[in-house]
């Protein structure tokens, strides 16, 4: 009966914000005081600037040996949230629960194992704390964005094992939404696979691993509502 | 000076009344069921539906009409959105959250009113967070039978479904040190109570929250277990509810290995669907509950299994709720709590499209309800001619008979019974067999 993980230690913090850093004009890096919390590469944390009652939760950008956390921030339209965090100062204050999920690789035979990492948009965040946390990591990150330039801090992904999909501009490795690239490039069964991203990309990714046999235990979800 | 409250919801939020009645009549005041007579006029509202927020916003508007001919003091407390918080606060004397009961006394003397309590409390302003949790739970609570009890050993869930706000109610896992747990059962079971049920959002993640100072729910089991091999009482302890993934060998082991667990597991399902689980942010898949269902069926055999299950939930397609009526035909449980979708306000899903008809959502629900109405009857058949121990809880509608359940919560209809019996546990022989229930004579 495999559970995963076992569960951390839960704490409810207020942190100082040290820096946010654009990747687009639209999309950051918000980089706060760890305060000891310590995680899970993969898991996430629920965040809100100090005051305000509206919470939301956000997977972990940094990796676990940091000595601050970083969340993956787009704004967005008429978001309240995202315009918020995107208006933080450094020395405001945050106030963090977590973290939470369970998210995380399974770490038995971790080194023998092919992965292959799906995400569109923002979902790449657990993504980047997984790989920068296990350097010897046998993987493959397959991005879904629409534009190259959305390809948010691809240069520290080797970069054969990094594949940009992109479907309003031809600057990514493919042209196309990752489900597109996942038709025309099938999975081997033995891959085990984590797709983070959208509801739909998930639905429609999902149902073409199933296809191509890839086992349900394999497949391992985390969704962006 | 009287006082009237109303508690919607689930077994949490009358477990948390039980307190906030103590509280109350530990200041002198008493309980009225008549709203019209009461000075002090409470509810313990309830946010996992629209309607049960309606109808707080529907009775404070009537009492507030009240305060023009009288002198009234209004509050509530409970699952409360943020949202409804700050537009209760316009509308309601206090707002505060169950954890603030502790502090209660001190609020109503704001209002010129001093109690003993009231004047002993003010430091309790002091407390704050977990403190004051802690505070709330040490209250004895007024239950409101004297053999069945609730006991809350957890509040707030760590586990985000999309269906569900009680992460923004209630907030995160805060979990009852075990010790009170342990007492509060001891003094219960001394007191003649024969069935004890562990309330938490996510009863079985009891203990994860502490850093290592607090034993887990496997552990606060082994201890219920072995507390009730010692006392050589009879009872039956049960717990609601659990998350699938926090449901793991150990516990179910431990159910099977002492006599006051009772055999009898809810574990719910919500779909049979994969795609609909990732969509409602379920963190497991319908083989990984296989499992667990299979490691139950080996360890315990005569376990009886409940589940809870959404039909009609956003997006679900005629082939995943097809899946979902496969999974209870293969899992065969002894009961399914089904409920239609309908967006809770604060959950995720409520921004989600709720595209499903009210129609179909019916005929989902009636389509499941037939299939287990006919699981239950072929389970219940099986008792037939059996004899089994049942608790007396009360009489039927029509007041003809007494009722009760036995340990798999079947419920026994006692053809030859007195009322006498209610509280005590008997031997039924089993006679009459029928959808979800069965009926038998002592």
């Amino acid at each position: 009966m495999e559970r995963g993980t076992e569960q951390l230690i839960i704490t409810k913090t207020f942190s100082e914000v040290i820096n946010i850093r654009f990747l687009t004009d639209s999309t950051f890096v918000l980089r706060f005081q760890r305060n000891g919390i310590e995680f899970q590469a993969g898991q996430y944390i629920v965040i809100n600037p100090a005051g305000n009652k509206q919470k939301r939760e956000y997977s972990i950008y940094s990796p676990i040996d940091a000595p601050y956390l970083e969340i993956l921030v787009k704004e967005v339209d008429n978001g309240f949230l995202s315009r918020k965090l995107k208006s933080l100062k450094p020395g405001d204050l945050l106030e963090t629960e977590g973290p939470f999920g369970y998210f995380v690789l399974n770490e038995d035979k971790i080194s023998l194992r092919q992965h292959l990492f799906i995400a569109t948009g923002t979902g790449i965040s657990p993504f980047h704390s997984i790989i920068l946390s296990n350097p010897n990591l046998n993987y493959t990150l397959l991005h879904g964005v629409r534009l190259g330039e959305e390809g948010y801090d691809k240069d520290i992904y080797t970069l054969e094992k990094y594949i940009q999909c992109t479907s309003k501009d031809k600057e990514g490795n493919f042209y196309g939404r990752v489900t597109d690239y996942l038709k025309t490039h099938p999975v081997d069964i033995d891959t085990w696979v984590y797709l983070c991203g959208n509801s739909s990309m998930i639905d429609d990714a999902y149902t073409i691993l199933e296809q191509q046999k890839v086992p349900s235990h394999h497949l391992h979800t985390e969704v962006y509502f | 000076m009287k006082y009237h409250l109303i508690t919607l919801g689930c077994q949490m939020n009358i477990a948390d009344s039980e307190r906030v009645i103590t509280t109350l009549n530990e200041m002198g005041m008493e309980r009225t069921e008549n709203e019209e007579e009461a000075q002090i006029l409470g509810i313990v509202a309830c946010s996992v539906r629209q309607k049960a927020i309606n109808r707080v916003y529907s009775r404070i508007h009537k009492w507030n009409k009240w305060k023009d001919k009288k002198s009234l003091i209004t509050f509530v407390s409970g699952c409360i959105l943020p949202s409804d918080q700050e537009k209760f606060m316009k509308m309601f004397d206090m707002v505060f959250p169950m954890s603030q009961l502790p502090q209660f006394p001190e609020m109503i003397s704001q209002y010129g009113i001093v109690t003993q309590m009231g004047l002993h409390s003010q430091k309790e302003n002091q407390l704050s967070g977990n403190k004051l949790i802690k505070k709330f739970w040490k209250i004895t609570p007024q239950h409101s039978s004297t053999f069945e009890a609730f006991i809350p050993i957890q509040n707030g869930c760590d586990k985000f479904c999309t269906f569900c706000a009680v992460p923004y109610t209630r907030g995160r896992e805060i979990s009852r040190p075990s010790h009170e747990i342990l007492e509060e059962i001891n003094d219960l079971v001394n007191n003649g109570y024969k069935t004890i049920t562990l309330l938490g959002q996510n009863v079985n993640s009891y203990g994860l929250d502490k850093q290592g100072s607090e034993i887990t729910f496997p552990e606060l089991l082994r201890s219920i277990g072995e507390f009730g091999n010692t006392l050589q009482k009879e009872f039956w302890l049960y717990f609601t509810s659990p998350h699938p993934r926090d449901m793991t060998e150990e516990v179910i082991d431990i159910i099977a290995s002492y006599p006051v667990l009772a055999k009898m597991i809810h574990l719910p399902l919500q779909s049979g669907d994969d795609k609909v689980l990732i969509h409602m942010n379920r963190k497991h898949k319908l083989d990984e509950y296989r499992q667990i269902i299979h490691y139950i069926r080996r360890t315990i055999p005569q376990a009886t299994i409940y589940t809870d299950i959404i039909t009609g939930f956003s997006g679900e397609t005629n082939e995943q709720f097809l899946n979902t009526q496969k999974a209870l035909e293969e899992f065969k449980f002894n009961l399914a709590y089904i409920a239609q979708y309908s967006p809770r306000p604060g959950a995720v899903s409520s921004r989600w499209n709720d595209d499903i008809p009210y129609e179909v959502k019916k005929s989902r629900f009636h389509t499941l309800t037939g299939v287990m109405g006919k699981i239950s009857y072929d389970y219940n058949q099986t008792l037939l001619g059996k004899t089994t121990r049942v608790l007396v809880t009360g009489t039927d509608r029509k007041g003809e008979h007494v009722t009760g359940y036995n340990e798999g919560k079947i419920i026994v209809r006692l053809n030859n019974g007195s009322q006498d019996l209610i509280g005590k546990f008997v031997n039924v022989k089993v006679t009459e067999a029928s959808d979800f229930s069965v009926a038998g004579e002592l």
